[in-house]
């Protein structure tokens, strides 16, 4: 093999190519998530596929920051490749917008660029499409994101699972413990390894750290976590904060429960954000066969004004790549058959051709 | 809306080797029946709570990392080295072994911090992260196995490697020079698989659970 064919035969981590069919398939997909985004008043945003740097540097967390690709532009500026659609956004919307246009809904679909390890080929996380609904606080908005998630994914035929928790209350439960502590409880937590959790919270009274372990372990209903809620109130030093928000969060479940479909969400405490913007709400969508979550929002209200325009928001986004292959069950978007134009000359085939198209159908020459 | 069907059995694999064993023993006495037949690396047990794969060691972490497997049995080292992340639901008494920086017999401790410390091993990435955690600047030359030839060869004076007897080490005239952890056995998960099946997990949970003071 000549080296040169070697090199055509490279692919670099962190982006990639589609074709034909799949490509179809994936602008059939686009065009429905904009009609039902649109049908929900939101609008369509793009964003810089690059932007400097160092105005994220202190907005990205630890892998982020591994994992975000950088390059130098011509006057020697760092630059970052777009790598989460979010935090470009808001860097433009907070240029954008005044306090009067709010609130403003939005919706996006674009290509996302960052490193994947070699290991990590399937994860797919190419390509984002979502929704952020930007100067809104409150249950009402964080319930009108979080449905349109589930109608997102239901309109897909993708039978996802949404897990729902708050990132409020990690924040106030370990408000008084420093950062690194803080990080490795984080980090316990997202893995569930109770005992690594019990042992940072060593000094602590023996039955807070047995509520601490069992709150953040919860995955369930409203009705269990207000169970577990009333034995907090009997705990003197759990916030008071912390049992405020398991109330809210128990009641924005019980709204879902109401009009979304069965099943189609629960309680999570250890869900507590992907990203470290996240300030309220959090929300993540399963789906059997994938190896992570395929879509992931929640409530940001400090991230506007760090851009200059203070504007609570919340937002979700979509991976995708990562479920095309679920929503072609219905065969909505598989290419139609196209139809062969008859006649002898290029101007017979064109006039049959058009006959077939004013028709509705697909012709090729 | 669609919402998911919980599938007829949950997925794990299971680490070829020595360890094996131990964890078929483990799950007998807790009236889970797998046995692989001749050859096979696919198993189902009895009760149709499992389907089990019998896989490389250090691959094990890929099978969980991609959803292949929902569930994967594991010890701390392997997990480590593959640089995924995933939930820890259950940890065992048997397998434990110590992650330990051995050197010639005659070799004195080292000094911390030593100017640079050059050590063989199969655990790269552990050992790199270990010492730089402790401000040690080390040169980590990667080997497969027979990682004790290195200090005697000439290859490198430090290997990192499990001890379990030590009997290996003082066979080739090598101590132990430091423990630097603990290695334990792991019931992993992966957290999207975990996530869709907790109720059904969370039992498995408990039944695999050793009871205090069993095997410690």
């Amino acid at each position: 093999m000549t080296s040169k064919r070697r090199t055509f035969l490279q692919l670099p981590q962190g982006t990639e190519a589609f074709y034909l069919e799949e490509a179809f398939r994936h602008r059939r997909i686009i065009s429905r998530l904009d009609d039902l985004f649109e049908r929900w008043g939101y609008l369509p945003v793009h964003t810089p596929v690059f932007d400097f740097f160092d105005i994220y540097r202190g907005l990205l967390g630890d892998a982020a920051l591994e994992n975000v690709y950088r390059l130098i532009d011509r006057e020697g500026d760092l630059l970052m490749l777009r790598s989460d659609i979010t935090l470009f956004l808001a860097r433009q919307m907070g240029l954008a917008l005044r306090k009067e246009d709010l609130p403003v809904r939005v919706y996006y679909s674009d290509v996302i660029l960052r490193h994947q390890n070699r290991e990590d080929i399937s994860k797919n996380e190419f390509f984002q499409a979502g929704v952020e609904l930007i100067g809104r606080a409150g249950k009402d908005a964080d319930l009108e994101v979080m449905v349109l998630l589930l109608r997102t994914l239901s309109a897909l035929g993708l039978p996802a699972v949404m897990h729902v928790g708050s990132r409020i209350i990690f924040d106030l439960f370990f408000a008084d413990i420093e950062e690194e502590r803080r990080k490795r409880l984080e980090a316990a937590i997202a893995i569930r390894d109770t005992k690594e959790m019990a042992q940072l919270l060593d000094g602590w009274n023996v039955e807070l750290i047995d509520f601490a372990v069992r709150l953040f372990g919860y995955i369930g209903d409203a009705d269990g976590l207000n169970r577990l809620r009333t034995q907090g109130t009997k705990l003197s030093a759990v916030p008071k904060g912390v049992l405020a928000e398991l109330k809210r969060l128990s009641e924005l479940s019980k709204t879902l429960a109401k009009t979304t479909a069965r099943g189609s969400h629960r309680i999570d405490v250890s869900e507590i954000g992907t990203q470290p913007y996240y300030t309220g709400i959090v929300f993540q969508a399963y789906v059997p066969g994938q190896d992570s979550a395929v879509a992931s929002g929640g409530r940001y209200d400090g991230l506007l004004g760090f851009f200059g325009l203070s504007a609570p928001s919340i937002g979700f986004s979509l991976l995708l790549r990562k479920v095309e292959t679920y929503v072609d069950a219905n065969g909505e978007d598989r290419i139609p058959q196209a139809e062969k134009a008859t006649g002898s000359t290029f101007e017979e085939k064109l006039a049959s051709a058009d006959i077939i198209r004013k028709k509705g159908g697909i012709s090729i020459l | 809306m669609t919402t998911p069907r919980p599938s007829q059995r949950l997925t794990i694999a299971l680490p070829k080797g020595r360890l094996l064993s131990q964890l078929l023993s483990h799950f007998e006495e807790k009236r889970v029946s797998l046995s692989f037949e001749d050859r096979k690396l696919i198993a189902e047990d009895k009760e149709g709570m499992f389907k089990a794969f019998l896989v490389k060691n250090n691959d094990l972490p890929t099978y969980v990392n991609h959803g292949i497997a929902g569930l994967g049995i594991c010890g701390t080292d392997v997990l480590y080295e593959s640089g995924h992340r995933f939930l820890h639901l259950l940890s065992f008494s048997f397998g434990r072994t110590k992650m330990c920086l051995a050197g010639k017999s005659a070799e004195e401790q080292i000094s911390i911090p030593p100017r640079r410390l050059q050590v063989a091993t199969k655990f790269t990435r552990f050992t790199q992260d270990y010492f730089h955690s402790r401000g040690i600047p080390v040169q980590v030359i990667k080997l497969e196995g027979s990682v004790e030839l290195a200090p005697i060869l000439g290859l490198a004076p430090y290997i990192v490697d499990l001890v379990e007897t030590g009997d290996t080490l003082r066979a080739n005239h090598l101590k132990v020079i430091e423990t630097l952890t603990e290695i334990e056995v792991h019931l992993i998960a992966n957290a999207a698989f975990y996530k869709l099946n907790y109720e059904r997990i969370n039992d498995i949970v408990e039944r695999l659970r050793e009871t205090q003071g069993s095997k410690e």
